[in-house]
């Protein structure tokens, strides 16, 4: 379960990067008043253009960042207050978080099943598991430097799952992987939310969306400009389909911000 | 606990296994130390030898009778060219300058004559007067040949014919035998010298080897962004901390012997030049020798200093967003540890106020060399190692502080 309430991120600006940003102001305001529930057994997906404000809201989730305003609590636990007991019970894929390029997958996974204070006969299980369904087991040996963009996003999907958490945070999970992995990483979050996981998830893929999540909310400029079921969205926008429904908000909403 | 095992287990592992960075950070360092020292001793021989097979030119201008034959008797090899008293010396004076002559002796008009006429106080001296250029090694080395060889011998001889009885100037000798007047702690002695370099080097050593591996260690983890996958664990953050410094601690220890080593080596190899010598280098090595407190002491201190030269640069690796950042922000550390050893080289010897030995970094380099002589009492030692220790400490809080700093981590 992940409850957010009203949360604000706001970023302050280094000269340099109100240069790159061509910006006057000294703060961005990258996540602006947002709430939102994921429940178990259930998939919400972040959805929203380029520098919406996803990935930085993932981050606050996954204890990386603190609220500017606002709280945020997994599993009843607060982010700030509580983030080691929080972060025992998610993980968290992101394209900045890497593995060591210098060890194997298999290294790495045994690593962190011995930081989350597994025992080897458990770390062993989990792997001949993972490995196994993600097709890792060939290339587990490996140095992870030496392996594709695809491999190496299968490897880091693997070792995050080492814990068995009970909330999978997933930053654009598919990002760089083909069709058939991807629809294996999708099958897998299914299972998960089978399990009674509860999963969150950003994309800016909207078939994945569409097909995947139970639940959407989608980001324009930091703000949460609509958020429920598919159909919920489709009906509230008069639209036929998520891609339709979501240029209509981002018509509206940006035009609002400009 | 177990975590800032695992953390140090994996930081090891990933050091040893790849080959690059072993020989980057362990032979490469070490080999060159070696070959510089060699380098060194071999030039240094060179210059000796080459000065004295170098045949100087030297003029003599206005020459006494008899000084020719005085001055081959003596067997002072060189070029010799005698010069009449009215040659203008101008020109040689020039070619000195240049390095083309070595010497130009110049004896007064009249000299023998003059110390003939000599007879009371008061009565005129004549002068010889030497012309050669400090700049250039064989011409200060062919003067002072000529000094002691020829012009000394040919005094006492002018002497001896003037009074009969030469030692009637001689009132009392000094030291006959001066091997026999030294009394000393062989010890003590041969230690000094090596007193004054081994704080610094070891210092040197250890910073230079926990640089390397400190700002790959942790800003290089940050740039590629493999920290954040153990900020994501649950884990505290201080056992991420410890683990890192532990795992830098055991690294810069070990390029530090290895570096002593391969100094050791080079030294040798560099008095190997002034033949003999090396055993008197390696000697004073084996000369030190410790009690078991003093083992204790030296372990301690070297410890502690690792430690805190490991936390100093994790700190500045923290902060920094790049390996060529913090590389640039730890130079001036290094400089402050450098000139914190080399004041100790100058100072050694005279008695410190116990104050000295609440200075951190300078306090570790003294220390050291009180050691090395024997003379480390239970004050300094706890003084330098109080607050060493607590310098380290707080320094290891503010890493805590920064890893637990999303600014610092992520740049937000
Ligand atoms: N460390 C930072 N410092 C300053 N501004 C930042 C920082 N990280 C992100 N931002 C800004 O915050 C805004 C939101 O960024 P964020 O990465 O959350 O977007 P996103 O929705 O994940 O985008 P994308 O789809 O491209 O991944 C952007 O305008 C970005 O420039
Ligand atoms: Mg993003």
């Amino acid at each position: 379960m992940i409850v957010v309430n009203n949360l604000t991120k706001v970023y302050k600006l280094s000269k340099k990067q109100m240069m790159e940003q061509r910006t006057k102001k000294n703060i961005k305001r990258a996540v602006n008043e947002l709430s939102l529930t994921a429940k178990p057994g259930e998939i919400y997906g972040l959805l929203g253009p380029n520098g919406a404000g996803k990935t930085t809201a993932l981050r606050c989730i996954a204890t990386l960042l603190k609220p500017t305003q606002g709280d945020i609590k997994v599993c009843e636990f607060d982010t700030v207050k509580d983030s080691e007991k929080v972060r025992k019970k998610i993980c968290f894929l992101t394209n900045e978080i890497k593995l060591d390029p210098q060890f194997s997958p298999k290294y790495m996974f045994n690593f962190f099943g011995k930081l989350h204070g597994q025992d080897d006969k458990t770390i062993q299980e989990r792997r001949e598991k993972l490995f196994n369904y993600f097709g890792i087991k060939e290339f587990e040996d490996k140095k992870i430097e030496e392996l594709s963009t695809g491999m190496k996003q299968k490897a880091s999907i693997a070792v995050s799952l080492v814990h068995d958490p009970d909330v999978v945070i997933f930053d654009e999970p598919t990002n760089g992987l083909d069709i058939v992995t991807a629809r294996n990483v999708t099958d897998y979050l299914k299972l998960l939310k089978k399990e009674g996981k509860t999963v969150i998830i950003s994309t800016h893929i909207m078939s994945e969306a569409e097909k995947l999540c139970d639940k959407i909310g989608i980001i324009i400029n930091g703000n949460k400009v609509i958020d429920g079921s598919l159909e919920d969205i489709l009906s509230s926008t008069h639209t036929e389909d998520l891609e339709d429904a979501f240029f209509e908000l981002y018509k509206l909403h940006n035009k609002e911000e400009a | 606990m177990s975590a800032v095992k695992n953390i140090l287990v994996k930081e090891l592992t990933r050091v040893f296994t790849d080959k690059k960075l072993v020989f980057s950070l362990f032979v490469m360092p070490g080999l060159l130390i070696m070959i510089m020292y060699s380098l060194m001793g071999r030039l240094a021989t060179n210059m000796v030898n080459d000065i004295e097979k170098n045949i100087p030119k030297v003029y003599i201008q206005n020459a006494p009778e008899g000084f020719d034959e005085l001055v081959s008797s003596m067997g002072y090899e060189a070029e010799i060219t005698p010069l009449v008293l009215s040659h203008n010396i101008e020109d040689i004076k020039a070619d000195i300058k240049s390095g083309d002559v070595e010497l130009l002796v110049v004896f007064e008009e009249g000299f023998l004559d003059k110390i003939g006429a000599y007879q009371n106080l008061g009565d005129e001296i004549p002068e010889v007067k030497t012309y050669y250029n400090t700049a250039e090694d064989y011409s200060v080395a062919a003067r002072e040949k000529f000094l002691n060889m020829v012009l000394n011998t040919y005094q006492q001889q002018l002497l001896a014919e003037r009074l009969g009885n030469i030692e009637q100037l001689q009132v009392f000798y000094i030291d006959k035998d001066p091997q026999s007047s030294i009394i000393v702690d062989e010890e003590k002695a041969s230690a000094k010298p090596l007193s004054m370099l081994l704080p610094l080097l070891i210092n040197i050593m250890l910073f230079s080897g926990a640089m390397g591996l400190g700002v790959d260690a942790i800003t290089g983890e940050k740039e590629r962004g493999t920290l954040s996958s153990m900020l994501i664990s649950p884990i505290k953050r201080s056992d991420i901390v410890m683990g890192k410094l532990l795992s830098l601690g055991i690294l810069s220890s070990l390029s530090a012997v290895i570096y002593t080593i391969f100094t050791m080596i080079g030294i040798q190899r560099l008095y190997g030049g002034f033949e003999g010598d090396a055993d008197t280098a390696m000697g004073a090595l084996g000369n030190i020798s410790f009690t078991p407190i003093e083992m204790i002491q030296l372990l301690v201190l070297l410890l502690i200093v690792v430690y805190l030269y490991v936390s100093l640069i994790s700190l500045v690796a923290v902060y920094a967003r790049t390996a060529k950042e913090a590389n640039t922000y730890v130079m001036p550390l290094m400089i402050v540890v450098m000139l914190g050893s080399i004041m100790t080289m100058f100072s050694g010897g005279t008695e410190k106020g116990i104050e000295y030995f609440a200075i951190p970094i300078y306090n570790s380099a003294v220390s050291l060399q009180n050691l090395f002589l024997g003379e480390l009492t239970m004050t300094q030692f706890g003084l330098t190692v109080g607050t060493t220790a607590f310098l380290a400490a707080i320094i290891t809080v503010l890493i805590t502080k920064a890893f637990n700093s999303e600014k610092v981590m992520f740049n937000a």
